[in-house]
């Protein structure tokens, strides 16, 4: 999808969310618009807003924030009452390890997700909106903040938007360091301004979410997608990807690799051709050990997994991942299994909320048993005491976050268990930089 | 472990009150809501930006502003790795300790701060200069290792480039 960019004009037909991207102070208003931003938002105005959902649903955008649920469908579970008070919440959370896609979008181009918010709005007819925005993301809500001072100017927020009678508020909302903000309800939770506890589903947000009132919540990238979906139509975006998987995916990549960084690919395009063409191939010229294809949550594929795998959600949950975020994170031969399954379990039990007992105590007891390494008290045992353990937290949860620890460390041990056998027997640490 | 009397911002026992600037920060921000409570967030940042950390005092007085009961405010803090309900020093250093970072040596760097400026988890350097705070993924896996110096993003950093940083910091 590379190809020489003519400046000042955006790349509509390259790609969907990155396509002004190359142009140079796009974060300013004037030249989104010059780059023909906020077209689609005016165009939109007159469309019948069942209709837009229509086309968002026929385009099969699925939500980019690691579920991948059919954005439409879910917007189909939203009220059609166009009186009720109701919410969209955009979930620029973006706290899944190894992902930075949502950030790279909106430090360069807030307007995008603005504009996509808005058309989104008049599609559900939502009379405020809130982005969520991560606490560590201090500079990016700044930008998101002053681009919506200059919507507001433009009259593009507001009330009476562009005299079409229709009122849309939105704000950013900043969270403060707390990754299970990004499940949706327990966004919802912090942004009631209380602890960011997830709560039981049903009910759904889209029935009863922010303040007990019906909200819908959006990933960044989903609802920056909307407006191309809707300047080219359903059809177009089902050019890019797979059947079941349409349209382009960013993808944050980390890692041994020679250029990590965000890229947008059609779905579907392998791993391989991701790492070796737009990555620039492994560093060093190492040989690749294993792939942690969706976050930190998604089990890890090894060297060869990782080279026959296609990136849509279909093929990568087919050999046993999940797609997740799209953040690939890649390790060389240098790299010990151990201890990323250290780092990962040590993550989820510093995030779990504490609610729920088989998460709690579950990813404490994950990771209690990196601890008796250190001391040399740990058996090869623990090996299995660790996967049964997994196996028990699974399901049993208000939430995803004790399957997305157990689900990692379930998939290195099907992968890697010699590795890891000899790893917890080893007191000290190994492959060390 | 060590343990310093940081040259606080503010001493505990003064009263807190927002300033000015910061009061019709507030009542902006309640134009936002469609409630009270869901402006907590932003206005213990707010409290943040005034005063660096959250004193009792301090959550006494949103407890009174708000009118939501002090042990709401305490659970809020506690449960996000943001809110300091300790000193904190004037600039705040967030090291990255997840994957992609540890790969690259985030824990090292960070075990090697704190060994630099003698000090430990938020505990701030004896001049009230610096506190260190290890983080989970800061979302900048390309600039492994990364650390945030108050909001600027850096990396990739080793510990030589961390510590000089860090020691041209006011």
């Amino acid at each position: 999808m590379e190809r020489i960019m003519e400046k000042d004009t955006a790349n509509y037909k390259d790609y969907s969310l990155l396509s002004y991207h190359h142009i140079p102070g796009v974060h300013n208003l004037e030249v989104f618009e010059r780059a023909g931003g906020y077209e689609m938002m005016k165009a939109c105005f007159d469309k019948d807003p069942e209709a837009i959902k229509e086309v968002v649903k026929a385009s099969g955008l699925r939500g980019r924030g690691g579920a991948g649920f059919p954005t439409g469908v879910k917007w189909g579970f939203f009220t059609k009452d166009r009186n009720a008070q109701k919410y969209l919440l955009c979930n620029a959370d973006e706290s899944e390890p190894g992902t930075f896609k949502d950030r790279y979008l909106v430090e360069k181009n807030p307007h995008i997700l603005i504009e996509g918010m808005i058309i989104s709005a008049w599609a559900l007819g939502t009379q405020k909106g809130y982005i969520y925005i991560r606490g560590e993301f201090q500079q990016q809500a700044v930008i998101l903040e002053r681009a919506l001072k200059e919507a507001y100017a433009k009259g593009y927020l507001g009330k009476n938007i562009l005299g079409k009678g229709f009122n849309f508020d939105l704000y950013v909302h900043r969270g403060a360091g707390a990754y299970i903000c990004g499940e949706e309800t327990g966004m919802i939770s912090s942004l009631e301004g209380k602890k960011g506890q997830p709560k039981l589903k049903p009910p759904f947000p889209a029935i009863k979410g922010y303040r007990g009132l019906p909200t819908m919540v959006n990933n960044v990238e989903s609802l920056a997608a909307v407006p191309w979906i809707m300047r080219f139509g359903a059809d177009e975006y089902k050019k890019w990807g797979t059947e079941k998987s349409a349209g382009t995916k960013l993808f944050s990549i980390s890692g041994d690799v020679n250029k990590p960084g965000v890229i947008e690919v059609p779905l579907g395009t392998t791993l391989k051709e991701i790492i070796e063409v737009h990555c620039g191939g492994m560093r060093n010229g190492n040989k690749l050990k294993a792939v942690v294809p969706g976050g930190s949550s998604a089990p890890v594929f090894n060297h060869d997994e990782s080279y026959s795998v296609k990136m849509d959600y279909e093929d990568v949950a087919s050999k046993g991942s999940m797609l997740g975020s799209g953040a690939i994170i890649v390790l060389d031969e240098t790299r010990n299994i151990g201890d990323l399954m250290k780092w990962t379990l040590e993550f989820y039990h510093h995030e779990s909320c504490g609610q729920c007992t088989p998460c709690r105590e579950g990813t404490g007891w994950l990771e209690s048993i990196f601890k008796r390494r250190e001391t040399g008290k740990a058996s090869k045992a623990d090996i299995d005491t660790l996967d049964k353990t997994a196996a028990s937290m699974r399901g049993q949860t208000i939430c995803a976050l004790a399957d997305a620890a157990a689900m990692p460390a379930q998939g290195m041990i099907k992968s890697f268990r010699s590795e890891l056998e000899a790893y917890i027997m080893t007191p000290t640490n190994t492959g060390k930089k | 472990m060590s343990s310093h009397s940081p040259n606080q911002t503010h001493s505990m026992g003064a009263p807190f009150k927002f300033t000015d600037a910061n009061l019709a920060t507030y009542q902006e921000y309640l134009t936002r809501y469609d409630d009270v409570e869901s402006a907590l967030l932003p206005v213990l940042h707010l409290v943040q930006e005034q005063i660096k950390w959250l004193p009792q005092e301090a959550i006494e007085y949103v407890s009174v502003l708000m009118n939501i009961p002090e042990i709401k405010i305490k659970e809020v803090i506690s449960f996000y790795d943001m809110f300091y309900d300790v000193p904190v020093g004037r600039n705040m250093v967030h090291v990255c300790t997840n994957i992609t970072c540890s790969m690259f040596g985030g824990r090292e760097i960070y075990a090697g701060l704190l060994k630099h400026f003698d000090t430990d988890y938020l505990t701030p350097t004896r001049d009230g200069r610096i506190s260190l705070q290890k983080m989970e993924c800061l979302g900048a896996c390309e600039m492994a290792p990364c650390m945030r110096i108050n909001n600027d993003y850096v990396g990739p950093v080793d510990l030589a480039d961390a510590i000089n940083k860090l020691e041209e910091l006011p």
